[in-house]
């Protein structure tokens, strides 16, 4: 019915209003015709008429209201006046949408990646569902890698809340052998029920099943993804059942996953699948991964809920499974309690505090504190034109708008223009988007950087827009439902400039505190950056190159590769143009760190400490002079360290310093708790050097001979007279004539790898976003002081000319306005840094080197600010000083 | 023109439009003084409250317009009463009367 008269009504409206003013007017001309009939006079009666009815243009749109669809009818009208009216002002129209595309696209941008970090579900059936499993031990802290038993416990007695639990050890790094040529693989060790519980069906073939992967080294089968299966097999559907080798051992090809499947933990992008009962077979592990308890193979437990269970149903399950086991095993399992978290692509966690969030927070509110100030901007640039506007909002309220109608007006036009900064603002944050996506972390790790637009974030950006078009409207609509019909159309323009200039000044407060608290947070990461690039690094990057590899891929066992490291380091020193070369199981900003608890006789650890931990290397001879570590006491390593000879580690100065404290260290002994049989002599100690990522500080650290310690994957480094890049071809040509089927990755130079992911990269892409958003935030700070007090200049353009030929110095009135900018400056920064202290309590975990009240930071953040805020006042200022009074005066 | 009237008039005006619409079809200014004159002179209605209120009914399928021409010679729109506007009479007539019964009472009482 009601649809049927709104289109009846939308089709025929022309008709209907010439009706309409006919039936009103009709009406109005008989009410007078009556009165002259009562002996009035003509005219009098017809304006008597008029009154009495209320208006007839008032009347007709009272009318007008009740039709069906006429509120869809007026919406578009708004629509098409409020375009009109953007279309003739194109300078505002285009300063305002430029405006809110610039805040609506970084908030697109950043909001695309926390999406992808952490909103988008994994590709699989009910993804909401799906959890992962971290312990908390009783020493405090947290840990999220679990062995096979443990699952078995697990899964068994968590039947209540979860439907399937499933096991994946995460992250392997093994040779594919087909063809004679040697590929690398990155895989996932899982328990059969993996594919079974994540509920996906294969692109070809089968996937592992339940009832496979429970007996050590049986079931020997490997599932590839879709994308590893394109890359290198050129997506033949004959590899099903193709006899291949995982680091030397024969398995069989039963399946390709779906398209889009990058495995459970999505942010690394996994290409191959083996039953977790071929780790012991594959890896160098020991072969009783299966049934031992104490050795941990560090499988992450996903558990699906049952559907309508949740997780805080489950959380006291666990606690109840977590402390049985622990009274079970009290030397094994050390759990206090044990909790679920929800499993989204970025990876699992184990640590209490999860920065994920904080640092998505973070840069969230950062990205809405600039479309904030970007509405502020539009906001005040409305309240200009809408002073400009009085005028014709008075005459349309004279021709029968109602309060509610203007109102509705002015909202229509605020959002019309929200919508265009988001389509621009779209095409802004794709752009963002695409630069983030080709980062090269430079790392030999498939991590997908997938920051793509989905309807996700395109409803995100439309919500934006959406509500920047009401915050912005707000303010103009309020005050024109304020402004008085007769007042606006008797005065002749300078009408409640008083009003309206505390709201802008009140908004360009807002705008100079938003705008510093951006800035400090910009200021306090690029800081940190500094810091960490000046970090002593206690080694020499320069003229290294690293080629790393691991003989394992190609089927050696340990015996066979360290031979073959060694000569491979050999012929290299052979090489013109190489100073040295040698060998280290784990190099620094490297995928992988090593370390180990330590018995040292006549040292007590702390109470709250537990055991004694040091991070270890195996390294060649040459090492420390390839890496140009001086050494302080003792002797380097020599060839006559060999795998049968008595153990010798070399020490850095922060382990001699903390065990033995720092006097006759050398000759003492200390024994590796997981290598009993050997205990270890301290022959030398060398400079404290960093060992891991950059940021890290550096600890205890000692460095075994490679022959008595073999750790693979390994790497080859090579100190160079000329570029090192130069020498890359060279040495893999090498390599390859060595062993053909040897895979070689991160081959790359050492001053590159200082800025790859565990290096520099982190704190320079946090740096570069803050402060892009601090910039886009000060750019928006300035056009809004500029503008507003340019705007109360000219409106006191006036009162300056009758000032002055009242006898007002020149520099009176520059004092005059310029005091105006300073109030609304100070009072800007005294809030900005308040915000700003409150914000940097947050992220001072983020922080390297200085705290989150960093005090030169704020002194110069804040200093800079006001200079250029003052800057922005004094055009103005000095503009109204030159106001001629004759001209002031005659104006109007 | 005030808007308490319309509001006192709310429920009511509906009714006194139909009860006035009920012999014959008429005009608004017909309509506006046939309830002047019903009432004695106690509800005036402005045509800010009267043509909506038209309007309205008629989507509703309680009146029917057509135009015509008035006493004077002037076309004038004109409503009259549909079959379910006359239904509406008789159910708002028994309503407002128990209503005004019931007010009676409890003012007796």
């Amino acid at each position: 019915m009601w649809l049927k008269n709104a289109v009846k009504n939308w089709m025929g409206r022309r008709r209907a209003e010439a009706e309409l003013d006919e039936e009103v007017r009709g009406y109005v001309e008989m009410a007078a015709e009556e009165k002259v009939r009562n002996g009035a006079d003509a005219r009098g009666a017809r304006r008597e008429a008029i009154l009495e009815a209320g208006g007839v243009e008032q009347v007709k749109e009272q009318a007008r209201e009740v039709r069906a669809g006429h509120f869809l009818e007026t919406l578009w009208q708004d629509i098409r006046y409020g375009a009109r009216m953007l279309r003739k002002a194109p300078g505002f129209t285009a300063v305002a949408v430029l405006t809110l595309a610039l805040g609506i696209g970084a908030n697109t941008s950043i909001f695309s990646m926390v999406d992808w970090l952490m909103l988008r579900p994994l590709p699989v059936k009910d993804a909401g569902q799906l959890t992962y499993l971290v312990a908390q031990l009783k020493s405090g802290g947290y840990e999220n890698g679990f062995s096979f038993p443990n699952y078995d416990d697990i899964r068994n007695q968590s039947t209540s809340v979860f439907s399937n639990v499933a096991g994946v050890q995460p992250f392997q790094m093994d040779g594919l052998n087909a063809d004679g040529k040697t590929m690398q693989i990155w895989t996932n060790y899982v328990t059969g029920n993996f594919f079974e519980m994540l509920g996906i069906k294969p692109a070809l073939g089968r996937f592992i099943l339940p009832s496979e992967g429970k007996v050590a080294g049986a079931d020997p089968v490997l599932v590839l993804s879709y994308s590893y299966w394109q890359a290198h097999f050129d997506e033949d559907p004959n590899v099903i059942g193709r006899k291949v080798a995982v680091n030397g051992q024969p398995v069989t090809i039963i399946g390709i996953a779906p398209k889009g499947f990058q495995g459970a933990l999505a942010i690394l992008d996994t290409q191959g699948y083996l039953p977790v009962s071929m780790a012991g077979t594959t890896l160098a592990a020991k072969s009783d991964v299966l049934t031992n308890r104490q050795d941990e193979i560090g499988m992450i437990l996903i558990g699906r809920l049952k559907p309508g269970e949740n997780l805080l149903a489950a959380q006291p399950v666990l606690r109840v499974i977590a402390k049985r086991l622990s009274s079970q095993y009290p030397t094994i399992d050390k759990w206090s309690s044990m909790e679920a978290r929800k499993l989204t692509a970025a990876p699992p966690s184990a640590g209490n505090s999860q920065p994920l969030p904080v640092i998505a927070g973070l840069f969230l509110f950062l990205a809405g504190m600039v479309l904030l100030l970007a509405c502020v901007n539009v906001a005040n640039l409305l309240l200009v034109r809408a002073g400009v506007r009085g005028r014709e909002m008075a005459v349309r309220a004279a021709l029968g708008a109602g309060r509610g109608r203007l109102m509705r007006q002015l909202f229509t036009e605020s959002i019309l223009l929200a919508l265009l900064g988001c389509a621009g603002g779209i095409a802004l944050g794709i752009g963002g988007s695409r630069a983030l996506n080709s980062l090269n972390l430079g790392t030999a790790i498939p991590v997908r950087l997938d920051f793509n637009f989905n309807w996700r974030v395109f409803s995100y950006a439309f919500a934006a827009a959406l509500l920047t078009g009401i915050v912005v409207g707000f303010v103009p609509a309020i005050r024109a439902s304020l402004g008085n019909l007769n007042e606006v159309l008797h005065e002749a323009g300078r009408t409640a400039t008083g009003r309206r200039q505390r709201m802008s000044s009140t908004l360009v407060v807002a705008q100079v505190a938003g705008s510093l608290m951006l800035l400090i947070v910009a200021g306090l990461f690029v800081r940190s950056l500094r810091n960490v690039q000046h970090t002593n690094l206690g080694f020499d990057p320069s003229h290294v190159l690293n080629i790393s590899m691991d003989p394992h891929e190609a089927g050696y066992d340990s015996a066979k590769g360290a031979r073959f490291l060694h000569d491979l380091a050999e012929r290299v020193r052979t090489l013109p143009g190489v100073r040295s070369a040698s060998i280290a199981a784990t190099v620094p900003m490297g995928l992988e760190t090593y370390g180990a608890d330590l018995k040292i006789v006549g040292y007590e650890p702390p109470k709250d400490q537990g055991s004694i931990f040091a991070g270890e290397n195996g390294v060649s001879p040459e090492y420390f002079e390839t890496m140009n570590i001086p050494l302080v006491e003792g002797r380097g390593f020599l060839d006559s360290d060999e795998a049968n000879a008595p153990h010798v580690a070399i020490i850095n100065e922060t382990m001699a310093k903390k065990y033995w404290r720092g006097k006759d260290t050398l000759g003492r002994q200390f024994t590796i708790v997981d290598d009993p049989a050997h205990p270890v002599q301290i022959v030398g100690v060398v400079k404290d050097s960093v060992t891991g990522s950059i940021s890290e500080t550096i600890g205890p650290y000692f460095y075994l001979p490679f022959t008595q310690k073999y750790i693979a994957p390994a790497t080859l480094q090579v100190r160079t007279k000329a570029a090192p890049e130069s020498m890359a071809s060279g040495i893999l040509g090498i390599i390859r004539e060595i062993e053909p089927a040897m895979p070689t990755f991160d081959v790359q130079t050492m001053t590159k790898a200082l800025d790859t992911i565990n290096g520099l990269m982190l704190y320079r892409l946090g740096a570069s976003l803050a402060a892009l958003l601090g910039c886009l935030g000060l750019l928006l700070a300035i056009v809004g002081v500029y503008g507003v007090l340019s705007y109360a200049a000219s409106q006191r353009t006036h009162e300056i000319g009758i000032r002055v030929a009242l006898g007002a110095q020149r520099g009176q009135i520059l004092k005059m306005i310029f005091r105006q900018g300073l109030l609304i400056v100070g009072v800007g920064l005294g809030v900005g840094i308040l915000a700003a202290l409150g914000i940097s309590k947050m992220i001072g975990t983020l922080l390297v080197g200085i705290g989150g009240a960093d005090p030169l930071t704020y002194a110069v953040v804040s200093t800079f600010l006001a200079i250029v805020a003052l800057a922005a006042c004094w055009i103005p200022a000095r503009r109204a000083m030159k106001v001629d009074p004759m001209v002031a005066l005659r104006y109007e | 023109m005030g808007n308490e009237q319309t509001e006192l008039l709310q429920g009511t005006l509906d009714m006194l439009i139909l009860k006035s619409l009920a012999l014959g079809e008429m005009h608004g200014l017909g309509i506006s003084r046939r309830i002047e004159q019903i009432t004695r002179g106690t509800f005036q209605v402005k045509p800010g409250s009267l043509f909506p209120a038209l309007h309205r009914m008629e989507e509703q399928g309680w009146l029917k317009a057509s135009w015509g021409e008035s006493e004077n010679g002037r076309r004038a729109r004109y409503y009259q009463l549909t079959r379910t506007g006359r239904k509406r009479l008789g159910s708002e007539t028994e309503r407002w009367s128990r209503i005004s019964l019931a007010i009676e009472r409890a003012l007796e009482a």
